[in-house]
């Protein structure tokens, strides 16, 4: 961490996990310029930290799965810049903490790796290429419902799965994204954790994910292969894959292993349409 | 059950459902208000506050739930194992 960093952490004092989170901001803050957000104070006494929020990077750190300190950050309108779950990590890094809230061992062990992981990874997205364009003129066909407007694009190289991601094919290669569906189900997105490059992927498995303040959701990869770029700008600015899913906010590059069996599980335009559709009358009546 | 399908396998033949583990479990029912499939039913007066009641309606794939519940008390299948699975109930119904 070179750059100085505007720390949220969660403030869980009833919960191991929330305990840690303290003490890791709290460590990255000694003899550092780092600053941290006291997520309490925030909610009473915003403009200071409002401030900090806009002069420094964010880095946000949740105890579990509730993700409080997103969920504020989402509700004052910060951009995070980076992001970590203790729980997760802890699972991760198998180690077990316990339910107590005093830090023992195996806090302390999983608090030093998380610093030096941080400390470390300046930012692992420099190592990463991406092609800047993702424009494509897809040709597309619309659904409305209420003031929801659902685009789907029509092409006969994207293909879908039930789980609304979808794969556009170059080559050996394919883009995966989410589609209108899930974008707006979730509303603003704030985050985009990006796969491991050159990690192998079986069709349906996770190759990534989004959150908003509503929750979070895996993308559901269409297609199996390698892992060989992710849309770096989205970790800037996630809220391309709102304004434009189907190119601009696509997120993973996959070198293709075996496309064809994969089609095999997988929909093109018009049976996605219909499925969607279907989906978004049950939800909304 | 309904008769909707995954992938083209009836949804009933596919074992996708959310496994909850009592022991972590703080019945805070995040993951019912959550889920908009009526996947889990709430049993307020009962000591076990909170079922599956309709697995097959969970969707094929989604974990979604797992995601924001704190204690992590929630499970799944393995997708790799699923997803052969379908493959071999699509090989089966063609072959019929
Ligand atoms: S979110 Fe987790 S802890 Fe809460 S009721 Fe559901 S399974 Fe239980
Ligand atoms: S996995 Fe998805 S569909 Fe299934 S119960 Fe959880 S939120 Fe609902």
């Amino acid at each position: 961490m070179l750059e100085k960093y505007a720390i949220l952490p969660c403030n869980g004092l009833d919960k191991c996990a929330g305990v840690i989170s303290g003490e890791i901001a709290k460590k990255l803050c000694e003899g550092k310029k780092n600053e941290i957000i006291c997520p309490v104070f925030y909610r009473v006494a915003e403009t200071k930290y409002n401030k900090m929020a806009g002069e420094h990077p964010v880095l946000v750190i949740d105890g579990c799965q509730t993700r409080c300190a997103s969920k504020l950050a989402a509700e004052k309108n910060i951009k995070i810049s980076r992001k970590v779950t203790i729980t997760e990590e802890a699972k991760a890094h198998n180690v077990k903490i316990n339910n107590n809230l005093r830090l023992l061992e195996n806090e302390n062990a999983l608090i030093e790796i998380i610093l030096t992981a941080l400390n470390k990874t300046e930012d692992k997205l420099t190592i990463i290429h991406a092609e800047p364009s993702g424009i494509y003129d897809f040709e597309y066909d619309t659904y409305q419902h209420g003031k929801f407007i659902f685009r789907v694009p029509r092409n006969p190289e994207i293909y879908y799965n039930e789980n609304d991601c979808w794969a556009y094919i170059i080559g050996n290669h394919a883009r995966v994204g989410v589609t209108d569906y899930v974008q707006q189900n979730l509303s603003d997105i704030l985050y985009f954790t990006p796969p491991d490059i050159g990690g192998i992927i079986d069709q349906f498995g996770d190759v990534g994910e989004i959150e908003s303040s509503k929750s979070v959701f895996e993308l559901i990869s269409p297609v199996s292969g390698k892992v060989i770029s992710i849309n770096e700008t989205l970790v800037q600015k996630p809220e391309l894959i709102n304004e434009n899913p189907y190119e601009l906010g696509w997120m993973v590059e996959i070198e293709l292993t075996d496309i064809e069996g994969d089609k095999e599980l997988l929909i093109g335009f018009d049976k996605y349409f219909e499925i969607m559709k279907k989906k978004v009358e049950d939800l909304n009546g | 059950m309904s008769e909707t399908t995954f992938m083209g396998v009836e949804r009933n033949k596919i074992d996708w459902k959310p496994t909850i583990d009592y022991i972590k479990c703080d019945f805070c029912m995040e993951c019912t208000n959550f889920c908009p499939h009526k996947v889990f039913e709430v049993r307020e007066s009962e000591e076990i506050k909170l079922i599956v009641k309709n697995p097959d309606n969970c969707v094929v794939f989604c974990r979604a739930c797992s995601k924001i519940c704190g204690p992590d008390a929630l499970s799944f299948p393995d997708k790799n194992a699923t997803t052969q699975k379908i493959k071999e109930i699509r090989k089966e119904e063609s072959n019929a």
